[in-house]
Formats: C-alpha cells, structure tokens, sequence
C-alpha cells in the first residue's frame, strides 16, 4: 500500500502530523547544513528532486507503470521555463504555469500511444519516447542550444501583488522550493487517498480485474501519467531556476534511470514519503562518497545492487517493518500483563 | 533504385549486427524472464577483454605470454572470440547468482538488480581503462576495403555481417535441436514440472544466463573495431537490443531477429538521407509497430506483460 491504509485517520487529513515534521526538519536545513560540511544549494537540489521523485512515485509506486523515460519530461519543464521567460512573460506564475502545461501535453501525447500497453512493452514505450525528446532536445540547436544548453535562465522574482520576493539568494529561493514542495505534497497525498487514487492502486493490483469491474484503464494510466509528467515538469522548470540553465542531460536515458533508483531505494513501492528518503540518500550519497572517490557510481551501485538483494522495499518500507514489529513486541508484552492480571491468584 | 542499394545493403549489415547484439539478451529474456540490463556492460566489457588479450600485454600467466605473442593475428583473434567470452562469462555467472533472490518477485527487480550491474561494471571499466577511446585489432584478412562497382566497400563490415549471420543459425540449432535446448525450453515454459523430471533448474538458469552473457561479449568483440571501444559503448548497446526485443516480441527468436534487421535498415535509410536524426528512426520504428501490435512483431504471452 502506497500511503496511508483506508482506515488510518491520516488518510482523511488534508495536512498529517509526519507531514508537519517533515516541513518543520526541512525549513530548518539553512540553518544548520553549512556547519555539517555541505552547501546551501544541495538543499535546494533535494527539495526539486522531492518533488520530482514524488511526482514519478505517482506513476510508479502509486499506479505501478514502469516508466523509464521521465527524465524527458524533467528536461521539457526546465526548457518550457527559459523558454517561455525569453519569449512569452517575465511573471513567475505564468511561466511555471506553462512549464506544467507543456511537459503534461508532452506526456499526454506520448500516453495516448503507450497506455493500452502493458509491462515490457509499457516499459520500452516511455524509454521510447524519453529519447526522442531527448533526441529532440540535442538536434534542435536554434532552440534549446544544443549539447550546450539553454543559458541564462533567471530566477525571477516571486511577486504576490502585494509583495515580491527576490529569489537570487539561495536560502530565499530554498524556501520557495519548499513553498512549492508543501503545495505539492497536499496535492499528491490528496490525490492518493482520493476515489481516483484507489482506482490507480486497483489498476496497480490486476490491470485485468480493474477493467473487469468498469474501469476506464487506458483512461486512468493515460491521465495519471499525464498528470505525473506535468509536475516533473514543474520541478524541472525549478531545476532550470536553480542552476540558471537548462541541460538536456537530465532527459537522458542514465538520468531516468536514477530517478527510478532513488524512488526505489527510497521504498516508493510501499511509502508515500518513500521517493523523499531516496532522493536523501542518493544525493548526499553522491556529495560525501564523491568526495572520497571519483568511483561514486562504483560504490553506489554496490549499494543498491545491495539494498535490492536484501531490502527491496527500500529504506522506507525496512523502516516501516521495524516500527511494525516494535508496536507487535508491545502488544504482545501488554497482552502478557494482561494475562499476569488474570492469573494473579 | 541503383543509388538507394548501397543504402540498403549497408542497412543489411548492420542489421545483422544489431540481431547478434540483441542475440543473448534475447534469450536471458526468452527462456528466463528476467530483463538483463547489465548486457550492454557485459557486451562493453567482452570488447575490452578482447583489446586486452589482442594488445601487447595479455592477461595470461607469464610464461604463456610469449607463446601467444608468437601465434600469429589471425589465430590470436580466433581464441580471442573464445576465450574473451568465457571470461566475461564468469562476471555473468555472478551476475545470476546475486539474481536468484529475485525469482519468483515482480520482474523490476531483476532489472534494477542488473542495472545497478551495470553500473558497477561501467564503472570498473572506466577505473581499469580509462575514459579514452581504443581501436580493436583485426587480421589483415577481414580489415581494409574493396572497390565493387565504382564504390567503396569496407571487407569488415561484410565480414561481421556473415559471422553475425552463422552465429545466429548456431545459436538457432542449439535451442532447436539438441537435447540442452529442449529441456530450456521446457524450464520456460513449465519450471515446476522440468524440476518434477529431476533436471536442477538453477543449474540450468545459471547455464542460460552465462550463455547469454558470452554471447553479449562475442557480439562486443565483433562491434567493437566498427564503433569503437569506448566506457559509454555498453549503453549504445543495450539500448538497441533491448528494442530489438520488444519490436520482435518477447519468446520470438525469429521476430528478433527480423527486428534487428529492420532496425539495421531503418538506420542505414535514415542515416543516409538525414543523418542528425538516424537514432531517432529505430524508435520511431518502435512507437509505430507496437502501437498497433500490442505485443511486437511475433511475441507470445510472458510474464513481462503482467
């Protein structure tokens, strides 16, 4: 089950006490991630990437479609932004608004080819699509400069009509990152826990019996996965925001590839917040064994060939099952006093 | 019609070139099941042991160094194309072991098991080799070009074509007509009932696995002195075979095959008239088949699809 179950109390809420947490732990990183040794922009880079992995856990965990081409969709949304900034608006609002409108059309278009397919096939379709827009991105010189990227993407301001915020420093855009992954967050969760979210874990349970019971199939995978791919578009247009250009080596297949890992080491399969530790532990995986080794990718591979052999439900879900058992070890202890009670005399 | 023929013959090749690559990933994912996303490393690293056995320092005991520089090129690269796979096969070999856990799991984790494969194998190349490029040598025989009505034609690439070409008919007889190939066969179809006959399934997965694998490595061997041998070479690799395998069909030997070969044409005909977007062809290719066939060109039902 990915999120909460039925009768939780939390699947009802709007905002859940571990999202509070969660918010207060991560308003508090600019505080304290410089005196550890990192850097305020990784910050920013594991809020994006959150909502990234999030968005593609809606596709993978949530409606369990393999897509292995969501980088494409990433890399639309962070062009979508300098380019719509160049040539359509200065406002903030409007651009990221279009940033989400053009990676969900791209995905729309390439889910009306590959939802009536399945497994495999579904698989190699999205890898199919992910590099043609790949491809795209790298030929089209005039437009998307090429290998060399589209530069000189600004942070535009965050103006509320009453009140404008710059972003050019990176705690102030840090926190609108997170402004952005709260809102996010409500709306993936809602989602989940919606009737439309039950008939995804349907579909993720038998494709088969879902369509059985009336269900619109093709209809569901399509809309979900152009929903997915439009707030992967979303956080890639962030992405262009932060790093002041775009680079169509997101949209690779490698790139797509670590999406999927950090979502699965995470535990995406069996926790909403599965993607957010995934996305944790590979980036800062990546900073502190990247320091130590030019080998990363060695020792990372490792890792996961690893975390898959012994806990393929990922950090979350071995997290979950160690809550599990402790609250079983209580229930028994309690049950025995009980029955110490009983056989007092 | 005359200009379009080079075209289409060097589409033939290369097609035959793309059937051997997707050849072993073909069966891992035929008789098995199981996604092996390590086959393009395994292929990179088939051509890297070949460079290294055909280079001046061998990987061989001190004393059998000597007696191998005297051999002359030709037999060298003949016991490259033997002994190169069988090393690369015992890498395959640990490969399935640490795979056995995820049996009977959803098929994704077979895959990322072997995609976190790849990279560490990706990586061990890159520490070994460096990132630099390296030529393959081939006997004077194979290498050079001929001239044949007015044009050009390198004698290698006609050479890889028709190995490509016989290994695919061995490897054709091999499951079709010899007892180990039936008893495969049988363990995909029904695994329960092969083991119920007494026949040890892991052994023979474990078989099938490195089978594939050096067969990966052969193909690398062969590609290796037409596009190089390079660290990112794993990735060009099994990228096409995959595709070759779901354009043909998963359990169709004959579907990948033809796959491969229009993939190779696809390729040659687009490279020719437009060649900044020749890559792009064989996925177009793919998006246009499997939209209406829901299974590739000849596939059967498979566990892939569930």
């Amino acid at each position: 089950m990915n999120g909460a179950s039925p009768n939780s109390p939390d699947a009802a809420r709007l905002i859940t006490p571990t999202m509070l947490i969660v918010w207060l732990l991560l308003a508090t990183i600019p505080l304290w991630i410089s005196r550890i040794g990192l850097y305020p922009y990784l910050g920013i880079e594991i809020l994006i990437w959150s909502i990234y992995a999030l968005s593609f856990n809606l596709v993978l965990g949530t409606a369990g479609l393999p897509s292995f081409g969501h980088g494409a969709f990433f890399g639309i949304g962070a062009y979508a932004f300098g380019l719509c900034q160049f040539n359509v608006s200065s406002n903030l609002w409007i651009c990221l608004v279009v940033t989400t409108l053009a990676a969900a059309f791209a995905g729309a278009l390439a889910a009306l080819f590959i939802s009536h397919r399945r497994g495999i096939y579904y698989a190699f379709m999205t890898i199919a699509f992910g590099q043609i827009f790949w491809t795209i991105a790298i030929k089209s010189h005039s437009i998307t400069g090429g290998e060399d990227g589209l530069l000189k993407i600004a942070r535009l301001p965050a103006d509320f009509g009453f009140v404008s915020f710059d972003l050019k420093s990176n705690v102030s855009f840090y926190y609108f990152v997170l402004a952005v992954f709260v809102v996010i967050v409500i709306a993936l969760w809602r989602l989940t826990h919606s009737p439309y979210g039950r008939v995804l874990s349907a579909i993720r349970q038998s494709e088969t019996r879902a369509a059985h019971l009336g269900y619109k199939v093709w209809f569901y995978k399509a809309s979900v996965f152009a929903i997915s791919t439009g707030l992967s578009g979303l956080a890639g247009g962030l992405f262009a925001m932060a790093q002041l250009a775009a680079f169509p080596d997101v949209m690779s297949l490698h790139q797509s590839g670590y999406i999927v890992m950090m979502t699965l080491v995470g535990g995406g399969l069996v926790s909403f917040w599965g993607p957010v530790v995934g996305v944790f532990t590979f980036l800062i995986a990546r900073d502190v064994i990247g320091a130590m080794t030019s080998a990363w990718m060695l020792w990372f591979g490792l890792l996961f060939i690893v975390i898959v052999l012994f806990k393929p439900e990922g950090i979350a879900g071995a997290f979950r099952s160690i809550v599990d058992s402790a609250k079983a070890k209580a229930r028994h202890a309690q049950g025995m006093s009980a029955l110490r009670l009983l056989f007092r005399s | 019609m005359i200009d379009i023929l080079p075209h289409i013959l060097n589409g033939l090749t290369l097609g035959l070139l793309f059937a051997l690559i997707a050849l072993g990933f073909m069966l891992i994912v035929g008789l098995m099941e199981q996604i092996n996303l390590a086959h393009g490393s395994l292929f990179a690293l088939g051509a890297y042991v070949g460079l290294q056995l055909l280079g001046p320092k061998p990987p061989l005991p001190a004393d059998w160094t000597a007696t191998w520089i005297a051999l002359p090129l030709g037999w060298r690269y003949a016991l490259t194309l033997v002994i190169a796979p069988a090393i690369v096969g015992i890498a395959g070999a640990a490969v399935e072991l640490c795979m056995r856990r995820t049996y009977g799991k959803d098929p994704l984790y077979g895959l990322l098991l072997t995609f976190g494969a790849a990279m560490v194998i990706e990586e061990a190349i890159r520490l070994t080799w460096g990132t630099r490029d390296y030529v393959l040598q081939v006997p004077q025989t194979i290498s050079g070009g001929f001239i044949f009505q007015d044009l050009i034609w390198s004698t290698y690439r006609f050479y890889a074509a028709g190995i490509s070409a016989l290994i695919i008919g061995l490897v054709w007889l091999v499951i079709e007509k010899t007892p180990f190939g039936a008893i495969v066969k049988a363990g995909a179809h029904d695994s329960e009932i092969v083991r119920a006959l007494g026949i040890n399934l892991s052994r023979l997965r474990l078989a099938v696995f490195i089978f594939g694998t050096m067969l990966a490595a052969v193909a690398g061997i062969i590609v290796a002195p037409i596009w190089g041998i390079r660290p990112h070479m794993g990735v060009d690799a099994v990228v096409p075979a995959f595709l070759v395998i779901v354009l043909g069909g998963v359990g169709s030997f004959w579907g990948a095959v033809s796959a491969g070969i229009l993939v190779g044409l696809a390729v040659g005909l687009s490279g020719a008239y437009a060649s900044e977007w020749s890559l792009l062809s064989m996925y177009i290719l793919l998006v246009a088949v499997v939209t209406f066939r829901a299974r590739g060109l000849f596939g059967k039902k498979s566990v892939l699809e569930a």
